[in-house]
């Protein structure tokens, strides 16, 4: 059990930086996911934290002591590596009792130990198994053992999931979640994949190019994206976005204009937001509002409708050629070439401004 | 069209030439033998050549081992069952080669015994040290290794002939000595330091083989399990034990009997250096055989077959125990 503070941590390789400044603190029990596509930095401040990655600067602290001198043997965290990284030439036992005899832990206790995590994770009838001997999804459920055994502090997982097919990932997504509500540590968990940090996280930690873009609960982030970045990056399918400017009506509303478009009134905007050019709208696939009557919005042509039964995926082109997708509930009646007409619903757009920081609605 | 892709056309015809000659002879062969028996077709030249230059001796060795006189041609030579073996096993005492009619074979008998598993032992211990280091992240990684590689591209007798240079009474590393205020030492001429200087040669001029060996070895055990190690609290000697050990099993088996029977074959560069000597103290197993059949006048063929059978099956039982020993570790 642990708080975890990373205070304007940096990395660089020889003349390129990789994490320009980092600040974060993580609080005790936390499950918190760094999300980012890749090459974003997120396994590099995971391994910094892990005590494999040296800081070029600043500071780590675990329960506010600062650790970035500690071995990461002795920071009291754990670590469950993509490729898994079980010891081969030894049995699953061995794999979990490994670390525990190093440190010399009595025999009775690393026994205890060893069977308790194999009876948490259902593995009890693989421990004499040597890992080529186990499928993907066992071989995962080792690696997460040998970290159980440890006791550690905090938990570390990066991309733990990538290497399995889709439905064991779905599977192993529940299994840690359940873990994690078990045991209570701390756990940081690094993925791309943003449906993992949707449905896993207590918090979200969206990284680009080493910088912190935002930090907070999922719906959060799906619902206040701080900028077009996150908005984009969570949430799948992606959020559309349409650039075009801001005018005033006569009625003095505040609609959006793009080229080509008609404006389109936007009808809870904040009116002081004023005329402004150079604007992005940005609306979820499933935040339309669907009708086949003109006038009642911009008008788009059907190119491929998506039929997955309960829900549907209109692939749709707004004049000037710029793709839209639509979610509509149930099973959808449009056709390729048919001409819907739509609008955001209610309050459910987003704006961003030039810089892509999100304005105020 | 550019000059070098009409350059790159023209190359192409040409090589595609005698493909394109030998196709219908290759299309009458497959009538003519049939498609199943094809593999053999292309396998006849590489199999003539094993069966010319490794079979056939192997077979003639036998023929030579039990058959007598000085005659070179086999069937000049008349049957004498098993003589040339009992003439290397007639001994007083086995421990005391002087009571043998053949006592050099047990002193190069003796001589290769010690000789092998110092040297091995030594070797692989050397190449295995090295290879550890080259396989870190070291500044100039790629020099040091062709420094390391490089005995292993001269030739046997260049090697002893340098190493002469530098060990003989007035070579190099007497004047070195002489410089610094040290004795000279006769290095060539006694028993000991003799012995100490082949081992210390052979070592030298083969261990960058099997340096690569190991190197390519360690390279293949992936960074990950080595970070889940320092994350398991494992020292670098336990993970030199428990990681790198094991995992290199596999490799360090074939490295060992490759140098083995390297070792026990060792030969040239010792001939040209001691001449097996002072006295017989380096002679090994294969120069003894040399000797007899060759450099010594009658030229005893049937001896030097003999004894070069027994050296043959002494490897070979070596090599089988050895891969039975470890088949356990290094198919799982």
């Amino acid at each position: 059990m642990a708080n975890l503070t990373l205070e304007n941590i940096k990395k660089s390789f020889g003349v390129v930086e990789v994490i320009p400044g980092v600040d974060l603190e993580i609080n005790d029990g936390e499950f918190v996911v760094f999300v980012g596509p890749s090459g974003c930095g997120k396994s590099t401040l995971l391994r910094m934290i892990a005590g494999l990655e040296d800081v070029s600067d600043g500071d780590i602290r675990i329960d506010s002591a600062s650790v970035v001198n500690t071995p990461a043997a002795d920071r009291g965290v754990a670590m469950v590596f993509q490729s898994y990284a079980l010891y081969p030439h030894m049995t699953v036992r061995e794999n979990l009792s490994f670390g525990l005899e190093n440190i010399r832990m009595a025999k009775p206790e690393i026994a205890r130990r060893v069977s308790d995590a194999a009876q948490l994770l259902q593995i009890e009838q693989l421990l004499e198994r040597r890992p080529k001997q186990l499928s993907g999804g066992q071989r995962q459920r080792v690696a997460i053992g040998r970290a159980i055994t440890r006791d550690p502090k905090i938990f570390l997982f990066d991309e733990p999931l990538s290497n399995l097919d889709a439905e064991l990932r779905v599977l192993m997504r529940i299994e840690i979640t359940k873990l994690h509500e078990r045991l209570g540590n701390t756990m940081i968990y690094v993925t791309h994949d943003q449906i993992e940090a949707m449905t896993m996280a207590d918090k979200i930690v969206v990284l680009r190019k080493g910088v912190i873009e935002q930090v907070g609960a999922p719906l959060d982030l799906y619902n206040n994206p701080r900028n077009i970045f996150v908005a984009g990056f969570i949430g799948s399918p992606r959020m559309n976005f349409i650039e075009g400017s801001l005018v005033r009506t006569d009625a003095g509303h505040v609609a959006f204009e793009a080229e080509g478009l008609q404006p389109l009134p936007l009808p809870d905007a904040d009116p002081s937001l004023g005329a402004r050019e150079r604007v992005t709208l940005g609306v979820r696939p499933e935040d339309f509002v669907i009708s086949r009557e003109a006038g009642a919005g911009w008008p788009v042509a059907v190119g491929v409708a998506e039929q997955y039964g309960a829900s549907s995926y209109l692939h749709c082109t707004l004049k000037g050629e710029i793709p839209v997708l639509i979610h509509e509930a149930g099973q959808s009646l449009a056709k390729r070439g048919d001409v819907l007409h739509i609008a955001p619903r209610g309050k459910q757009y987003h704006l961003f401004d030039a810089d892509g920081l999100a304005i105020g609605r | 069209m550019s000059a070098r892709s009409q350059f790159a056309a023209a190359t192409g015809t040409i090589a595609a030439l005698p493909a394109r000659l030998i196709e219908p002879l290759m299309y009458g062969l497959q009538r003519l033998v049939g498609i199943k028996r094809m593999p053999w077709v292309f396998l006849i030249p590489n199999l003539t050549a094993v069966v010319l230059f490794a079979l056939l001796p192997v077979f003639i060795n036998i023929f030579y081992s039990v058959s007598g006189s000085d005659r070179l041609f086999p069937w000049d030579r008349p049957l004498i069952g098993g003589a040339n073996y009992a003439t290397l096993f007639d001994c007083g005492n086995y421990l005391d080669p002087s009571t043998c009619s053949r006592d050099l074979f047990w002193r190069a008998l003796g001589n290769t015994t010690v000789f092998v598993p110092i040297q091995v032992t030594v070797m692989i211990g050397v190449a295995l040290i090295t290879a550890l280091c080259l396989n870190r992240e070291i500044r100039g990684r790629g020099f040091f290794r062709g420094i390391f590689f490089f005995p292993v591209m001269l030739s046997p007798v260049v090697v002893a002939l340098m190493w002469q240079w530098i060990l003989q009474r007035n070579g190099a590393l007497n004047g070195l000595m002489g410089a610094v205020g040290l004795t000279p030492v006769n290095w060539l001429v006694f028993p000991n330091t003799a012995f100490f200087w082949s081992v210390f040669i052979t070592v030298w001029a083969h261990m960058g083989f099997y340096t690569i060996i190991l190197l390519a070895g360690l390279q293949a055990i992936p960074r990950d399990v080595y970070e889940a190690a320092r994350m398991d609290s494992a020292s670098p000697w336990r993970s030199f034990t428990k990681i790198t050990l094991p995992l290199l099993k596999p490799v360090l088996l074939v490295v060992f009997i490759l140098a083995v029977i390297r070792s026990v074959q060792t030969f040239d560069e010792l001939y040209v250096l001691t001449g097996g000597g002072p006295g017989s103290a380096t002679m090994l197993m294969v120069q003894y055989i040399y000797e007899v059949g060759f450099a010594s006048q009658p030229r005893n063929f049937g001896l030097a077959a003999a004894a070069s059978l027994l050296l043959g099956l002494a490897l070979l039982i070596f090599t089988a125990i050895q891969m039975r020993i470890s088949r356990g570790g290094a198919n799982d």
